[in-house]
């Protein structure tokens, strides 16, 4: 009994970075049909520069946090103006917007090695890793701060979409972007919004997550490919289908884990994925978004 | 008549390239150069099967370094644990190849292409962490020694193996010509187009997509195959990131959905990185700045230059209306 509360708290823990990291893909997704294939990047960004501004520049942690936003957020720019608009200004398709993505990607994990080398880095923390018991649990502030701001930052995202007309021009835009654009929206300033947006989620998972995984410029892909499997499976149309499809990923991983072997997850995850595309090709919760141009 | 000429565009661009590869060993010094050359075989097999794929076919596959691994660990376990021959481990290991491209293939291709794109990515992933931490069946991050291949006891040289090689790419080009050439081609291009338009046309779309995504599955599993018999060893790299940021660094290079962008791409990307001391630490920078500014300013790559210079040269001679000939439209 006590097995199955610590695995499905790492379940949970794990699933908030996964299923943040697919809803910052549905997010980008859902304003301009693009999968961005550098989201893991951003986390990566946020964790090697938490490095840059704890360690070697000893800033305080609250400069520092500040700081890290501030540089995932000019990358997401950079991603946004240099990479998104000139494709989409030669009419580029949007698989082809898809490999630039990859391309900013390979570009972020280069300069990074440049910057930090291949080595994995300790990543200071900004809460406690103190253990702390919670009635037959074993955890710690660290962990329980990356299951509050999930459910924060899902709180938030949901209030975004569905409590304020600049949601209803999120939305308006994913549906049909020249439409929006003659009912008055600013349809590009909605996508910039979108990139900007899921670049600060991915920037606050990298605040949290790093000192849990440890650093390493590498890890980018990773993520993303997490971020994926949870939107896949969750489903690409809603960001809450993808946070749920990250969470359920996690929580799987976790129990193959911890009654088999972390050899299996992997596989057994990636087969379950194609299994349920089979029978609900727009993922568990997805809506009828996939099937559509 | 018209059948005659498609046989010979078909037919010599190929021919012309098994000569000059033919010739090649005859005017190279060292074994290291050889192996360039037959590196540059091997990424224009696999990067063949990328580009009948997505630029052909418009469906992108980000897994190809997963079935090129998938190739060579199949191979080389049925070599070497199953003590097959390699007369049939090869074509084991390719029906493998095609049996999982299938499974992933199915419940992905009926979807739309971004689908696949992310699935086979993740698909590379798995397999990656499969090859390097299954460490009793895999070899783990070591990896695994491949024999060397002998037929009836005489050990295959270098030599006799870039020939072997250079021969089955000039096939797979040949293939790809009469695939591109053919209705086939005109279907697969149609899915490029618009997938609705396509269906309405009476193209099986989802039977399409499903072939050629099989086929370019194969052909990754083929060069794997090449590859670890080459490097007389398999290990987890063969399925790791790198490998596909060179596949689309030589398709997109080369130029995606024209007949020789691979073999183009190849020379490129292999024979570039000699001639730059500074290149190792640099290395991923420079392929994902070239990827960006090609998409960007040459998406024909460089095989779109060519019509271009051939279009202004014919311009110059016969000095046609103005607009007559774009170099983008000219059928690659």
């Amino acid at each position: 009994m006590e097995q199955i509360g610590v695995i499905l708290l790492a379940g949970l823990t794990n699933g908030s970075v996964y299923g943040l990291v697919g809803l910052s893909i549905s997010l980008i997704y859902g304003t301009n049909r693009v999968i961005n294939f550098a989201q893991g990047e951003f986390v990566m960004l946020g964790v090697m520069s938490a490095i840059l501004f704890m360690v070697t520049l000893h800033l305080p942690t609250w400069a520092a946090i500040g700081a890290i936003l501030v540089v995932v957020v000019l990358a997401a720019l950079v991603l946004e103006l240099g990479v998104y608009q000139p494709l989409v200004r030669r009419g580029a398709a949007p698989l082809t917007i898809m490999i630039g993505t990859l391309a900013a990607a390979i570009i972020a994990t280069g300069i990074a090695l440049l910057i930090w080398g291949p080595l994995q880095l300790a990543v200071p923390n900004v809460f406690s890793l103190q253990a702390l018991n919670l009635g037959p649990l074993m955890t710690n502030a660290q962990q329980l701060a990356i299951i509050g701001v999930f459910a924060g930052l899902l709180l938030l995202t949901w209030y975004l979409m569905y409590r304020t007309s600049f949601g209803l021009c999120i939305r308006a835009t994913g549906v049909n972007p020249r439409i929006a654009s003659l009912m008055g929206i600013r349809a590009d300033r909605v996508v910039r919004f979108g990139f900007v947006f899921s670049a600060l989620i991915s920037g606050m998972v990298g605040i949290l997550i790093g000192p849990l995984l440890g650093g390493q410029v590498g890890m980018g892909v990773t993520l993303t490919v997490k971020g994926f499997m949870a939107a896949i499976l969750g489903g690409l149309g809603s960001p809450f289908a993808a946070a749920a499809g990250g969470v359920m990923i996690a929580v799987v991983e976790a129990l193959v884990a911890g009654y088999g072997s972390s050899l299996y997850a992997e596989p057994i995850i990636f087969s379950l994925i194609l299994a349920i595309l089979f029978f609900r090709p727009y993922g568990l919760l997805g809506d009828f978004e996939a099937g559509r141009r | 008549m018209k059948s005659l000429n498609t046989a010979r565009s078909m037919l010599a661009g190929p021919a012309l390239i098994l000569l000059v590869g033919a010739l090649v060993p005859l005017l190279l010094t060292s074994g290291f150069h050889l192996r360039l050359v037959t590196i540059i075989c091997i990424y224009t097999i696999l990067c063949t099967g990328f580009n009948l794929l997505y630029g052909y076919a418009g469906q992108i596959s980000m897994g190809q370094q997963g079935f090129f691994a998938l190739g060579a660990y199949a191979f080389t376990l049925l070599m070497s644990a199953g003590n097959w021959s390699f007369w049939s481990a090869l074509p084991a290991a390719l029906l493998i190849c095609a049996g999982v491209a299938l499974l992933i293939g199915i419940p992905l291709l009926r979807l739309r292409s971004h689908y696949l794109a992310m699935a086979t990515l993740c698909f590379g992933l798995v397999f990656a962490g499969i090859a390097s931490r299954w460490i009793e069946f895999t070899g783990g991050t070591a990896g695994m020694m491949v024999p060397s291949v002998k037929f009836s006891g005489h050990i295959v040289s270098r030599t006799e193996l870039y020939y072997a090689i250079l021969l089955i790419m000039v096939l797979v080009l040949v293939m790809q010509n009469f695939i591109v050439s053919t209705h086939m081609g005109r279907a697969l291009m149609s899915l490029r187009g618009d997938e609705t338009a396509a269906q309405s046309l009476g193209v099986n779309v989802t039977a399409w997509k499903l072939r050629i995504f099989i086929l370019s599955s194969v052909l990754a599993g083929l060069a794997g195959i090449a590859s670890a018999v080459v490097n007389r060893q398999v290990n987890p790299s063969f399925s790791e990131f790198p490998i596909l940021v060179s596949i689309l660094t030589i398709a997109v290079v080369g130029g995606l959905g024209t007949r020789y962008g691979a073999l183009l791409g190849a020379c490129v990307v292999v024979i570039a990185p000699q001639g730059l001391a500074a290149f190792g630490e640099s290395e991923t920078i420079i392929y994902g700045v070239c990827l960006l500014l090609f998409l960007m300013f040459m998406p024909h790559g460089l095989s779109g230059l060519i019509p271009k210079l051939f279009g202004r040269i014919r311009r110059k001679a016969a000095s046609p209306a103005p607009g007559v000939v774009k170099a983008g439209e000219i059928k690659p």
